[in-house]
This record gives C-alpha cells, structure tokens and sequence, in this order.
C-alpha cells in the first residue's frame, strides 16, 4: 500500500510555470571562513558542530591522559589536589556537554534532513544561533581555567552544599553555570529545530514508520533534551541566586535542601545518558543495515525499545541516589532494571540486521562491532549497579568509573567514529583511509579494553573515585599502571583518526556519491550535497527507497 | 570476563590484613575452589551483610554470563559466518521481522529482570534494616576533611587531615572502635558537605548529608582492623579522607570503652612522634 497521493494537476506547485520555491541569489557563494560564520545551511553547521564537539573531545582526552599520568602512581606529584579536581570536574562536562550530546547534534544537523528528504532545517537562523550558543559555553566554561581560583571542581554532578560560594568562592565556577546553561539553551533550540523539520518537512511519501532509525533516535532524543535540559537550567539559576543573591534553595545553613540540588541534577542527568547513547545507536543501526546489506531485523520493535528507553529514562534517575538513604529504592530499582529489557531488544535486533547478511568488515562496521561488545559489557555492570545491594558495595568505586566509561565512550566514541567513517565521503567526497581507520580502531579497542578493565577490579578493592592520589600499600598500583598505559594508547589510536581524516580531506579516495550502496535518502545526492540537497527523490516506498531503486529484485521480504 | 576481576579476594590485601592470616597459597587455592565455585568471585565482607550480597552476586554471575555469552557468540558468528569473502556471489536474505523470536527476546529478559527484582528487593530491605535496640550507637560526623566518632558517653575520636603525614601513612587516622558480633548503629551526619562513609570490607556505604539523618547497622562478624574512606568528592583533600575500623572482641572493647573519660577526645596522631 503506497500513502503517495496523486498530484494536483494544473497550474500551482508542479506545473512548469511555478515560481522556484528557492531564489538562487548570483554571484560568488560565502566560502571559508565567512561561509563558516555566516551559513545558515544545516551541513555547514552539523560540520561546525561536529568540528567544534571534536576538539572538545580531543581538549577533554588531553585531561584525561594528565589524570592517568597523576595515577600512574601511587602518592604521585604530577598534579596537585586542585588542580586534579579541577580536570575532573572539566573532563566530565566537556566530555559531556560539548563532545557527546553536540557532536549528535552535529550529526542530526548533517544527515537528519537528507535522511527524510528535506531541503535544509525548519528554522535555518535559528540553527545558525543555536551553534554560537554552544561554541558561546564551550569557550566560557573553558575560560574558568583562566581565572584565579582555576576552573570548576567539585566533579562534574556539581554537588551542593559544594557548590555554594562558602564551599567554592571563585568565578570558575561561575562560568561553568553559565557555559552549561548556554549549551543547555542551545540543546534546546536544535531540539525544536529537529523536531519540527521532522514533523513537517519529510519529503513525499516519507511516514513515520518508513524514516530511518537514525532518524527516529535523533527525534526521541531531542524530545529527551527538551525534557531534561530546562529541569537544569532551572536549577542552575537556582545555584547561581545561591551563590550571589543570597537565597538558600541547596544551602543547609539558610534551611535550604541539598536533595533537592541531588534530585533536580540527576532528573536532567539520567536522561542525559540517553540523550547522549540514543543517537549513537541510530548510527551503528544505520551502519549494521548498509554494511550487511538488509533491512534493519525488527525495525518496529527497534522503535519501540527507543520510545520506552526514553519513557524509563525519565523515571530512573534516583539510581544515582540510592546510597544517600533519601529515595524510594524498590521503585527506581525496578524501573532502572526495566531498561534492561528494550536495551536488549536492540542488540538482539543489531545481531539479527547482520544475521544472514554480507558482511562488509570496513572500519565503520568494525567501529560499530566495538561499540556493540563494549556496551555489552558496561551495559552487564549496569544491571550489576542498578541493584541496590551491588550499588551500596560499588557506588562512587572505580568499578563505577568502569560501567560508565564502558557505556559512554562504548556509544559515543564508539558511535561517533563510526559515524566519521560512514558519512565522511557524504561530507567531503572522498573516502577515509581504511588501513589507518583499521589501525585506528585496533588500537582503540584494545586501548579502552586495557585503559577500563582493570578498573571493575579497582573497584572491587575499594578505591574511590575522584582521589588525586592513593597509597602504595593498598593493592591499586599495578592495576592504576596498566589503566594509565591503556590511557596513553587510546591517545594514540584516536590520533591516527585524526591524521586521517587531514589526510584523506585533500588527498583521499574519491567516493562519488554512494560508496557503500546505500539504503537510505542520504546517499541519492551528490557527495558533499549541493545546497538545499535534492534535485530529484527516488519514490519512498519502504524504509530505505535507495536500496529500492538500485535493487528492485531484493526488495524487503513480507511476512511474520 | 567478571569472574576473573573478582576472582580474589581484594580485602584481605587492604591494609592492615584482615583477620583471616591465610598464607598465599591457600588464598590461592581458596579463590580457585570456593571462589570461583561457590562465590563465582565475588569480594568477601566482614558483617553479616556479607552473606546477602554474595548470593546477589552469584545472582548476577548466573544470569549475566550466559546472557552476555549468548549475545557475544551471537556477534562473533555474524562476523565469521557472514563476512563478504572475495570472489563470493552471495545475496543477503531480505527478511525483517520474525515475530515469535522477537517475542521470546522481549519475554525471557522480563523474566530475568523481575527475577532479579524480587532478589534484590528482599536483600535491600535485610541490609537496610536498622535495628530498634542496638548494641551500641556511635555518631560519625564527616567534615572537611577528617571525621570525628562520638560515644554515647560522649568520648569522641577525631582526626583529620591536618595530622595525617602522608597518603602513605596509615598511623594518624581517627579510629573507629567497634564490637565485633554486636549490632552497631551509626548516625551518619555532616555539617559541611556531602560525604560518604564507606569500608570496601563491610561491602556497604552510605553518604552523610547536611539535612539528612542517615542510620546504617553493622554487625562485624570478624575481630580485625580495615581501613575506611570518604566515597564522595568533598573537595581539595577529598582523597586524604579516611579511617581505620576496629573491631574487638566484646570484653576487649568494653574494656577499652569504660577506659575513655566521658567527654574526652582523642585526636589521631596527636601523641605520636
């Protein structure tokens, strides 16, 4: 059964004499730099969000390797107390709220609208205000380094009474409010952007059962960050009246709650889990279906585990809180525990899309195979946490550290390099190097394995979180030594991806426009797409009309 | 994969030993037969928590190592079996949905879960009851950044990091004497920030906040001494927090109670050279 309706006929959209919907304007095109400040087209600024989430990641990786350097032994000098702090507290928000949730964005801005066949985003300046928005907090919070007190450093959840000025005077702090609120506000605006260009701008036969899972996650996602995003703006001014207008919403001293910052925190930050993990299960979904050239296995069922992953995410976030005595534990238990079932459902749909496939095992798919093995295994300690017994021996351990570097640099590294490896010649027209991808992801998978391991163990020995500097007779060295070494290699494998793509970006492969057959809408243009993207759209028939077109004798098998 | 993080025992290494002086090849033998056997790993405790979480553990240990060996075999036959060899003219099979198998996919880990709910829930409630008459109750109060134990008689012992000499150093900590096979109750409070009271040996934590009174009972099923940390980031010295427990038999700590002055402090390290 086909939705397309048949169209009007006479003079009006389709008839020859119509006015163009667009107005070319003549003469030079913005380039460079003036293009990059200017252009209100949705792929120049996914590319500036993605550029921009980069170097996040690569400033946050640098913190990181300094941490593990202070690590690499016990009672070490490398790093004083503060200043440990302070790149915990930084490493987790960059990591957080410039590299993991912006860099989706990135990709939601680049492919979501060719993906549904729409010539650029609802509201292209709003598009263009929300990326300075976001570049705007990622140099404010960054400049708390600047200041005398240095940057935040009270870890990246910000824990009042901590927080307050009697605790953490300083405008480090300050900055770290305001930088987060102004990436808060930019989430926000890209997340009405997206999800009104999906309700609205989907080509001609495009339903919403036929947009791809890339495309579904990215919705459900922004609808999570429209959700959660204004809970912690909101409390964020509330900390900001603390600290200089003398109210006492998380301050003890003047009756105020801490709870309350605890809850109000983790109400944004369990959703932001989600925000951060969904999109990236989008792309491997996408990677899985082209790459094993079938279907998505269950893409029903695979809507479905999203839509209740993100109905339970925004039920389970005292999890956090289960040690502090102050929330319903068999409650948040049992959701959090729920969430086992469509995360589930989602690898054994992941296992069933390559099942029976052919297999192209290019580093793409073999970044999107790593992402599935590392998020099994934080995805198991996850269970392990969200049960209260387990949670009240491993809370605040390194075996923590472990279950939630395995789950988010499983998904948004992960995730996110396969994604550079799958749409870079979308992006740029040329292919990425697959030897030094290849190399790239040995490294980086053997490096996480080596880096977060040991770390369950760590934990299981009693060492907390957070410490600067630990004791040599507790049994933690060795362990420590071999996280620091894994540290340092996946410094290196991600630096091969970055020689890569400056390699490849001049002197690469040319791709042409659809390297690797394709299925969906983002592969029927030219590579990089001209702007407003389309000149003409094979007719959306199921969920992937490329694959349609090029294959009308392997078309999607009805039944069961 | 978990089996082998947890197939030692981490607390006999915490200093100083705990009670059970075991030579290194019966600690070795003791984590290849019971370990891995009967306890599937899991780390020992020293109260009689112990018992609730090790059987949540060989819970987990049941459940999640099919399951993840399932789902990894899974992986890595698509990936052998199914890779594009060259020269190879095969088509994918363009199947979608399987109905029954999606069913028994969402149906079994329903199952496992509420399985692990009810598990979980009945521990829970046994580790987080707190005893209407207990042995002693002892008030620990975190501050920035040391703590202070006050007795019901009103005898406090109190360290900080201002005495510590190193992270090295584990002779100046404040030192929390308790009964071994007595219920002991704490009131964990703070006046500052958020702290968290946690002993890796007891397999249990809980976090002291301002506003919020907490009660935790233990009951140390071995004499010996363990050290203890604040698990929550309180600020600069955060990792200096910590303590050391000591539990005593019953008329060795009665002995050393009715020696305190009510009142009194003792100040870790203070007479130490």
């Amino acid at each position: 059964m086909t939705l397309i309706q048949e169209r009007p006929s006479g003079p009006g959209l389709y008839s020859e004499e119509a006015e163009p919907l667009t107005q070319i304007v003549p003469g030079p095109r913005p380039r460079g730099v003036v293009k990059f400040i200017t252009s209100t087209d949705h792929k120049q600024i996914g590319l500036n969000y993605m550029v921009t989430a980069f170097t996040g990641f690569l400033v946050s990786g640098i913190m990181a390797e300094l941490m593990r350097t202070q690590l690499a032994g016990p009672d070490n000098h490398v790093l004083t107390a503060n200043a440990y702090n302070q790149l915990v507290t930084m490493h987790g928000t960059v990591m957080l709220f410039v590299f993991g949730g912006p860099f989706a964005f990135g990709l939601a801005n680049y492919i979501l609208p060719l993906q549904i066949g729409a010539p650029d985003m609802a509201f292209p300046r709003f598009n263009n205000l929300s990326y300075w928005l976001y570049l705007g907090g990622f140099l404010v919070m960054m400049s708390g380094f600047l200041t005398n007190n240095g940057a935040a450093d009270f870890g990246w959840f910000s824990y009042a009474p901590l927080s307050e000025a009697i605790h953490t005077p300083g405008p480090g702090v300050d900055m770290w409010i305001l930088g987060i609120a102004l990436t808060g506000f930019s989430g926000i605006f890209t997340a009405v952007n997206v999800i009104t260009t999906v309700f609205t701008l989907r080509a001609p036969g495009m339903v919403m059962f036929r947009m791809p899972i890339f495309v579904w996650n990215s919705m459900v996602t922004l609808f999570l960050v429209l959700l959660a995003f204004p809970v912690l703006t909101a409390a964020l001014a509330l900390l900001w009246c603390d600290r200089h207008l003398g109210t006492s919403f998380y301050n003890p001293v003047g009756g105020g709650q801490p709870m309350l910052w605890l809850n109000l925190f983790w109400f944004f930050g369990h959703p932001e889990v989600y925000i951060l993990a969904l999109p990236y299960f989008g792309v491997v979904t996408e990677v899985f279906a082209t790459f094993s050239k079938k279907p998505v296995f269950g893409y029903k069922g695979m809507i479905a585990a999203t839509l209740s992953i993100a109905g339970l995410s925004m039920g389970v976030w005292a999890h956090h809180l289960y040690t502090t005595g102050a929330v319903l534990l068999p409650f948040f238990a049992a959701l959090s525990l729920l969430i086992a079932v469509p995360t589930g459902i989602k690898f054994f749909n992941w296992i069933g899309t390559m099942w029976q496939g052919v297999l192209t095992l290019n580093t793409a798919m073999l970044f999107a195979i790593g992402f599935l093995i590392i998020f099994l295994c934080g995805g198991i300690t996850g269970v392990m946490l969200a049960q209260p017994p387990l949670d009240f021996q491993l809370h605040n351990t390194y075996f923590l550290v472990a279950h939630f570097h395995y789950v988010l640099l499983g998904t948004t590294v992960f995730g996110a390099f396969a994604s550079i490896y799958y749409w870079f010649p979308k992006y740029t027209g040329r292919l990425l190097d697959e030897r030094l991808g290849k190399l790239s992801f040995a490294i980086m998978f053997v490096a996480t394995n080596l880096t977060y391991f040991p770390m369950h163990d760590l934990g299981l020995r009693g060492m907390p979180r957070r410490v600067f500097t630990y004791p040599a007779n507790a049994g933690w060295t060795f362990l420590n030594q071999l996280a620091t070494i894994g540290a340092y290699l996946l410094g290196i494998g991600v630096l091969f991806t970055v020689i890569n793509v400056f390699l490849s970006f001049r002197r690469g492969e040319i791709a042409g426009d659809n390297p690797w057959d394709g299925q969906t809408l983002e592969w029927a243009t030219s590579s990089p797409p001209p702007e407003h993207n389309f000149e003409i759209l094979p007719p959306i028939r199921s969920e992937r009309p490329l694959w349609d077109a090029n294959h009308p004798d392997q078309l999607t098998e009805v039944g069961h | 994969m978990l089996l082998i993080v947890g197939a030692r025992e981490p607390i006999d290494d915490l200093p100083p030993a705990g009670a059970g002086d075991r030579c290194r090849k019966d600690r070795l033998v003791g984590a290849l037969s019971t370990g891995i056997l009967a306890d599937w790993g899991s780390p020992h405790g020293v109260t009689t928590g112990d018992r609730l979480v090790r059987s949540e553990w060989a819970l987990n240990y049941y459940i999640a190592l099919p399951l993840a060996a399932v789902v990894l075999g899974g992986i890595i036959w698509c990936v052998v079996r199914y890779r594009a060899r060259p020269g190879e003219n095969r088509r994918a099979r363009q199947f979608q949905y399987h109905i029954p198998i999606e069913a028994t996919y969402t149906i079994i880990p329903l199952i496992l879960v509420a399985v692990i709910f009810f598990v979980a829930f009945n521990n829970e409630n046994k580790l987080t009851h707190v005893s209407e008459h207990p042995g002693l109750v002892v008030n620990v109060q975190g501050f920035q950044w040391g703590w202070r134990f006050t007795y019901p008689n009103g005898h406090q012992e109190l360290g900080s990091v201002a005495t510590e000499p190193s992270i090295n150093d584990e002779s100046a900590l404040p030192v929390l004497y308790l009964p071994a096979h007595e219920t002991v109750q704490l009131d964990l409070v703070s006046d500052d920030v958020i702290h968290g009271f946690y002993v890796p040996a007891f397999l249990y934590q809980r976090d002291l906040i301002p506003g919020v009174k907490n009660q935790v009972d233990f009951n140390v099923t071995r004499t010996g001494k363990w050290i203890g940390e604040c698990n929550e980031l309180c600020g600069t010295y955060h990792a200096f927090m910590r303590f050391e427990v000591d539990a005593m038999p019953k008329s060795k700590f009665d002995a050393w109670y009715h020696a305190q002055k009510p009142n009194s402090i003792t100040v870790a390290g203070a007479n130490q050279q």
